[in-house]
């Protein structure tokens, strides 16, 4: 076995134990990324050119690591995957990112992602798509897709991504590894690029949960720098193996049954719902109506009017793509927003505009803010009869890539079970299954707000059953 | 009502967008399908709810009004092509 093939936990024993050197292990990592990613391109920019000095002390010293083109490192190149940010160079750290490196791990280099994190595909980049490593004509999924791919490819044990509606959960699921968007709160943002700030969280991609833990338990926690943290919350990550979930209650939502599913993930959902069971869970049934109906419009409204205001400061002044011959300060403006912003980004720029102008902001964004506190109520009812709630991360497989509708709410629509969780700011796992061919299969488990620690031991638990998942080809074989 | 495509471009104007002709069209029908999809909040009864906000934040999020000096400017000024001296310059902002 390949020391590129060894899951973090592996990794952290093994190097303490002295069984490989930390030089070892990023040249296996630093060769499997040169065999793979001309077929992925998960990759914006690679940091492994040679191994950094890094600390000794911490639980991952010596671990390689990547991280999402929107997480700023200090004096390294942080894009968004947007041409408009160009090459900058921010002059600080994001805390989680800066959480890693203080804990030891070393950054062989930062993800692809959607711009912005605008997207389910990753195909929405300045720098061309991400492919599926599991399968390199299809997509890897969006926007975290190129942290996913990394992972699942076996570039690096870990990554970090971001989730402002499902952006790490869905390509968790595409690529086959687990993904875990914590609570609202639970970990820093500061430092992140921001797109809808109400519902932005950092979170660990991993191909196990004891992994995900490892992560969480260095990047958890409450920052100063950032308002939206919170202090005294429990985040114990702890790897428990005797963790049970005897007596549990676990629900599946009675509105998503009409919902058509691919085949393999509503078979998954019954292969799961039987294990729950043998394990001594009780499968329940909660009601989610208003969820179900109106999340989607909530999130999309809620979400540009967010975008709209905080990509308002790219003006081409301060930072990145500029242009130095405009002859006023509008024209310069318009010139470096018009052509440094991609399609999507632009359009749902002027959705958020549109959404938030005086004469229309309180029939849509104040709405929706209103109709996001029945969302929140109604979880926060459901979470006092069930302790988790099992369903799909998407009701679909991955799909091609340049494959594309005309209709931009059709694929909105697909996020239908991912961005509840963000509204309500709840944490959710995607988990592996297994495969459909040479496909993984995904599903999520979400719980009550600071519930994380829980939802990792059950899917510790699930992970027992289904196993681990393996490494892709990564297009290489 | 749908917007019509001037309507459209003077939102995009707002927001310091420039749209081409095809760019444009495509906006109009986005904005237009999503004003559509947004109608089903009016299903609802919203008149007593109160917009949301996350019930735990309790405690005041401000931090302490106080400077606290940047480190290293010079990081923050070497990223801008437009700087004179420690500042930012803009062209005009007078319209001629």
């Amino acid at each position: 076995m390949e020391l590129y093939e060894l899951n973090l936990w592996m990794l952290t024993e093994g190097l303490k134990a002295g069984k490989f050197s930390a030089s070892e292990v990023f040249t296996s990592c630093k060769n499997r990324i040169d065999k793979c990613e001309g077929n992925i391109h998960a990759l914006i920019t690679r940091t492994d050119n040679e191994m950094p000095a890094f600390s000794k002390d911490g639980t991952l010293a010596g671990i390689p690591t990547i991280i999402k083109d929107n997480l700023c490192t200090k004096g390294l190149r942080t894009t968004a995957a947007s041409k408009i940010l160009g090459d900058w160079r921010p002059p600080y750290d994001a805390t989680a990112w800066a959480r890693l490196k203080d804990s030891g791990a070393v950054l062989m280099g930062k993800a692809n992602m959607d711009e912005f994190a605008m997207g389910n595909t990753c195909g929405n980049s300045a720098f061309g798509p991400t492919h599926n490593p599991n399968d390199i004509t299809r997509v890897p999924g969006g926007s975290s897709g190129g942290s996913a791919a990394a992972v699942s490819a076996g570039y690096v044990p870990f990554s970090l991504g971001s989730d402002t509606g499902g952006s790490i959960r869905q390509p968790a699921s595409y690529c086959g590894v687990y993904g875990f968007k914590p609570t609202y709160g639970m970990v820093s943002r500061y430092g992140l690029i921001s797109y809808g700030s109400s519902l932005d969280q950092i979170g660990p991609f991993a191909r196990t949960i004891r992994d995900l833990q490892i992560v969480m338990s260095v990047i958890s926690g409450h920052d100063k720098m950032d308002s939206s943290s919170f202090r005294n919350k429990p985040h114990d990550f702890t790897h428990n193996e005797n963790a049970s979930i005897k007596g549990k209650r676990i629900a599946v939502v009675k509105e998503f049954a009409g919902f058509t599913l691919d085949a393999p993930i509503a078979d998954a959902m019954k292969r799961t719902l039987k294990i729950l069971e043998d394990e001594g869970a009780i499968i329940t049934e909660v009601s989610l109506p208003v969820v179900s109906k109106y999340a989607v419009a909530c999130y999309y409204a809620l979400a540009m009017s967010e975008a709209h205001t905080n990509l308002e400061r790219y003006d081409g002044v301060r930072l990145g793509y500029t242009v130095k011959d405009a002859r006023g300060i509008k024209e310069m403006f318009e010139r470096v927003r018009s052509e440094g912003f991609g399609a999507e980004v632009k359009a749902r720029i002027i959705a958020g505009t549109c959404l938030t102008e005086p004469t229309r902001c309180e029939e849509y964004y104040v709405a929706a803010t209103k109709v996001r506190t029945l969302i929140a109520q109604e979880f926060s009812r459901a979470f006092g009869e069930t302790d988790y709630i099992l369903q799909p991360v998407t009701p679909s497989m991955p799909g091609k890539i340049g494959e594309s509708d005309d209709d931009a709410m059709k694929g909105y629509e697909a996020d239908l079970y991912t961005l509840p969780v963000n509204l309500a700011g709840l944490p959710g796992l995607s988990f592996f299954t297994g495969y459909a061919g040479n496909l993984p299969v995904g599903l999520q488990l979400i719980g009550a707000r600071w519930s994380d620690s829980e939802i990792l031991d059950a899917g510790m638990i699930l992970e027992r059953h289904f196993g681990s998942p393996k490494i892709s080809d990564g297009g290489v074989n | 009502m749908k917007l019509t495509s001037e309507e459209v471009n003077e939102i995009a104007l707002e927001s310091r967008l420039l749209l081409t002709e095809e760019e444009l069209a495509g906006a109009v029908r986005y904005i237009n399908r999503f004003l559509d999809a947004l109608q089903c909040f009016k299903e609802l009864d919203l008149k007593d709810v109160e917009p949301f906000s996350f019930a735990e934040a309790i405690e005041c999020p401000l931090r302490e009004d106080k400077v606290i000096p940047f480190p290293d400017t010079e990081a923050i000024l070497h990223e801008s092509e437009h700087v004179d001296g420690s500042y930012f310059k803009v062209p005009r902002i007078m319209e001629e």
